[in-house]
């Protein structure tokens, strides 16, 4: 009471501030409209609405990272990085803004990644997940057992039983087309064209450049680590750098236990992740595509050590977790490049490139939440969100101007005020308008009315008990001021409190309601106090039925 | 000069309000007891698929005959608006999502062309997620109970006479748990009869109730509070009386407002947050009657115990 004399008091003092006020208000406000009117020129207009998932359709993601087998210390760092592959590949695919973000919740390590206005979720999450998980072990051992056994001697009888009909006189080249495993050369006739020493198995080569006459079949079946081959000697020359080249042709019976389930094969460390370039390039004889790979620094390194402990032995080169080649060291290879030949079809082999370049996945991936809208369940929200915002607007609106009639107007008025400075403050930041935040951001309104209710419910019980117009507004303003910050700041604390519950639904109710909370305090006050300091003046004394009470002056 | 011709003696008939609301507590724990509540997928894990199409939708065993081969557990199918379906299931990989949708599309109607499948929505939610928001939300209200409680025992720190400060954040909060066992009390009863599912947005809803009904609550105690400072000669009930009957126009307004918006979203707003609405509407007419009819009430009846 005392404090409203004294600023009444001032006079002319304060009029000036008012007006000060009233003009930082409608300054306020052009600026927020600004922000908000889509078409504004210049740099009002790259302000735009951001819409969620579930607004404009989309896929929302979220993927448990296995981080089972890596040590605690890597296991945010492995985390992140995948993140950083997930998110190239993703932009490889070509979506409007991406989202790919780290979720650390206890032992749990997820990624979770939100796709707007994707058509085909199936493709976009083949494109994440169905990716290469590139490995390279060594051979740690082989297993044998009595069946394995069995299946060995079966492999071997049958071989030297085509071995006597070749060496009886038989078409070489028939029996290779009839029996020979080796899919290369059996539709040849065996015929595996010229080769210099080295480029086979060390079995294959003595047989070839040390033992056999030109034209002569082997006597003896050739074992190899792979397999039993009936090896004939076709024919030899001298090439161009005076090397021996040996034309020959096989017939090629596979080992039980090259069947690879057998071998154990050891991680060595080196992955997918490890490969600085992938490239696609064509073996020279049998034009069959074929990967070349060359090591960031790391790679080069772990390579350089595994080929050097493996000469003479095969490494397995293991794509998500299927064995696709496992070549022979002949040398250690220090330079860090090296190929894959699979039995790749050119496509196969341009995917596994391109996504060997995109990274491969760090660490194993699941997919254990999917959210999919829609664009025309999202279209429809939006219109129906506008349709109920607009209603319920009006409606409270209406409530206010019947109920408090001249007071009424000027809430509205802050009420649209409210409205606009919101709206640009979503845009500025920019907060992400979901169905729940919409719901969030209309509720704050009812908030906002709730402060102008109790200022003006207040205003009217000073009116009744007789006081000027100027003193019960200001004590309505003041005298209320207790209520609104107490109501405020719990409402405020559960905004919080549910901002950090958050999944992103509930993370955008809160932060909508809270922002809308906050304004409110300054509109509703603010605002409201100061358009009605504005317009307040002796003449309104005698007319309190605009204030929705009767004159009750004695 | 506090005196009002229209004054409602609620202190007086506390003993009607308590009967009350204490019996739809009791209504709400039964129910809860019986029925319990349906859990949505966010919660149990599953998957929830729904899809539109543009002519006609298939009659119900055309959609179970295309899916028979998939083998889903726990199937289940909703017809909703005018030709689309809601379908529910155990959690999936995403190739049987695309095996669904696939077979789904190739259904057809005798003398109906060209009947196109929309797929408006599709969520699937592994167990661990729901067991993990199950228990992150349990954790929020309990926390945010517990922040209330702290809140209204600061604020109402100068107030110790007659009654002590944390009995108002006491007070507010048996209001604000009344609150809350009523509407899920309601939700078990619509969850047992139509179907209603409880999700994170049920949740949600509740915080956010609790906020309200607290809004509400303070602003009656601070009238109370300023009343006690000015009449130091008047009786704590009738104080309190006076407080009630001082806020009630504000109290009901404001919820009148606050309904008329949440109203609009409900009838015109988007199908997915109806549940949310309502759950937020019955929060608001339950939240304003605990108020004025549960919290105040409560503060002189602990005087009366003390004294």
């Amino acid at each position: 009471m005392n404090k409203y004399s004294e600023i009444s008091n001032k006079g002319q003092v304060t009029a000036t501030k008012i007006r000060l006020t009233f003009a930082f208000i409608i300054l306020l406000a052009i600026f927020a409209g600004l922000i908000v009117w889509p078409s504004a020129p210049g740099w009002f207009g790259k302000f735009k609405v951001h819409l969620g998932l579930d607004l404009q359709g989309g896929t929302h993601l979220v993927y448990q990272a296995d981080v089972s087998a890596l040590d605690a210390a890597d296991k945010k760092d492995s985390v992140q990085a995948l993140r950083d592959v997930i998110e190239r590949r993703v932009n490889a695919y070509g979506v409007s803004e991406p989202v790919v973000q780290t979720n650390f919740s206890g032992d749990n390590y997820r990624i979770i990644v939100e796709l707007a206005g994707v058509k085909d979720a199936n493709e976009a999450i083949s494109i994440i997940d169905k990716t290469p998980h590139l490995e390279f072990k060594a051979q740690g051992g082989s297993v044998f057992n009595e069946e394995d056994t069995a299946m060995e001697d079966e492999v071997r009888t049958q071989a030297e039983a085509i071995l006597k009909r070749a060496l009886a006189g038989e078409d070489f080249a028939t029996l290779a087309s009839e029996y020979s495993e080796d899919a290369n050369s059996a539709t040849n006739g065996g015929d595996m064209g010229y080769t210099t020493r080295g480029k086979n198995v060390p079995e294959f080569d003595t047989a070839i450049f040390d033992q056999l006459q030109s034209g002569e079949i082997a006597k003896e079946l050739i074992e190899s680590q792979f397999g039993y081959h009936i090896v004939k000697k076709i024919d030899q020359r001298l090439n161009d750098a005076g090397e021996v080249e040996v034309h020959a042709a096989h017939i090629f019976f596979q080992k039980a236990n090259a069947d690879l389930g057998n071998i154990v094969w050891e991680d060595t460390g080196l992955t997918g992740r490890d490969v600085a370039k992938a490239q696609l390039s064509f073996e020279q004889n049998t034009q069959a595509p074929i990967v070349l790979l060359s090591f960031n620094d790391k790679g080069k390194d772990l390579f350089a050590n595994l080929t050097t402990d493996n000469v003479g032995k095969p490494i397995a080169i293991f794509l998500d977790n299927e064995l696709i080649s496992s070549p022979i060291v002949n040398e250690p290879i220090r330079d860090g490049n090296a190929q894959i030949s699979g039995q790749f079809t050119i496509t196969e082999a341009k995917e596994l490139v391109k996504n060997l370049n995109l990274g491969a996945l760090p660490v194993p991936i699941n997919l254990i939440s999917q959210t999919t809208v829609g664009a025309s369940l999202g279209e429809e929200s939006v219109s129906k969100s506008l349709l109920a915002g607009i209603i319920g607007l009006l409606a409270a609106a209406l409530f206010m101007l019947i109920f408090y009639r001249l007071p009424g107007i000027i809430s509205v008025i802050a009420l649209a005020i409210y409205a606009l400075l919101n709206l640009a403050i979503f845009e500025i930041i920019p907060v992400t308008m979901t169905l729940a935040g919409v719901a969030g951001f209309i509720l704050s309104i009812g908030m906002a009315v709730d402060a102008n209710i109790l200022i003006f419910e207040r205003t009217k019980e000073e009116l009744r008990k007789g006081r000027s117009l100027n003193t019960s507004i200001e004590n309505g303003f003041r005298r209320a001021w207790s209520s609104i910050k107490d109501s405020n700041i719990s409402s405020i604390i559960t905004c919080l409190i549910l901002a950090w519950f958050g999944t992103s639904i509930i993370k955008g109710f809160a932060i909508t309601l809270g922002i809308g909370i906050l304004i409110s305090m300054f509109s509703a006050i603010t605002v409201t106090r100061t358009f009605l300091r504005l317009i307040v003046n002796k003449r309104l004394e005698n007319k309190l039925g605009l204030f929705g009470v009767k004159n009750v002056k004695e | 000069m506090l005196k009002n011709k229209c004054m409602y003696n609620i202190i007086k008939t506390r003993k009607i309000w308590f009967g009350i609301s204490g019996t739809l507590c009791l209504l709400s724990i039964i129910f809860l007891a019986i029925w319990g509540l349906k859990f949505g997928i966010d919660f149990t894990g599953g998957s929830l698929l729904e899809i539109s199409y543009t002519n006609q939708r298939p009659s119900v065993e055309q959609v179970e005959a295309a899916l028979a081969p998939l083998e889903l557990n726990s199937l289940k199918l909703q017809p909703s608006g005018e030709s689309d379906y809601i379908l529910r299931f155990e959690d999936i990989e995403e190739n049987t999502h695309q095996s669904i949708i696939d077979n789904l599309s190739a259904i057809e109607i005798d003398g109906v062309p060209d009947n196109t499948l929309t797929e408006l929505r599709f969520e699937a939610v592994g167990p661990v997620i729901g067991e993990e928001l199950k228990s992150k939300a349990v954790e929020a209200i309990i926390i945010v109970l517990v922040f209330i409680i702290l809140y209204i025992a600061y604020a109402f720190r100068k107030v110790s006479k007659p009654v002590a400060s944390w009995k108002y954040g006491l007070a507010a909060i048996v209001a604000l748990i009344h609150d809350i066992l009523i509407i899920t009390g309601i939700f078990s009863a619509l969850g047992h009869f139509l179907g209603v599912e409880v999700d994170v947005l049920f949740v949600t809803a509740l915080l956010t109730i609790l906020g309200f009904s607290v809004h509400d609550t303070i602003v009656t105690f601070d009238r109370t509070r300023e009343n006690l400072f000015k009449n130091q000669d008047k009786e704590f009930d009738e104080i309190v009386n006076i407080s009630v009957n001082q806020t009630i126009t504000r109290s009901i307004n404001t919820s009148l407002t606050t309904l008329l918006v949440l109203l609009a979203i409900y009838f015109f707003g988007g199908e997915t947050i109806k549940n949310f609405v309502l759950a937020l509407i019955l929060g608001v007419i339950i939240g304003t009657y605990s108020s004025i009819f549960l919290a105040s009430p409560l503060l002189t009846i602990w005087r009366k115990g003390k004294s």
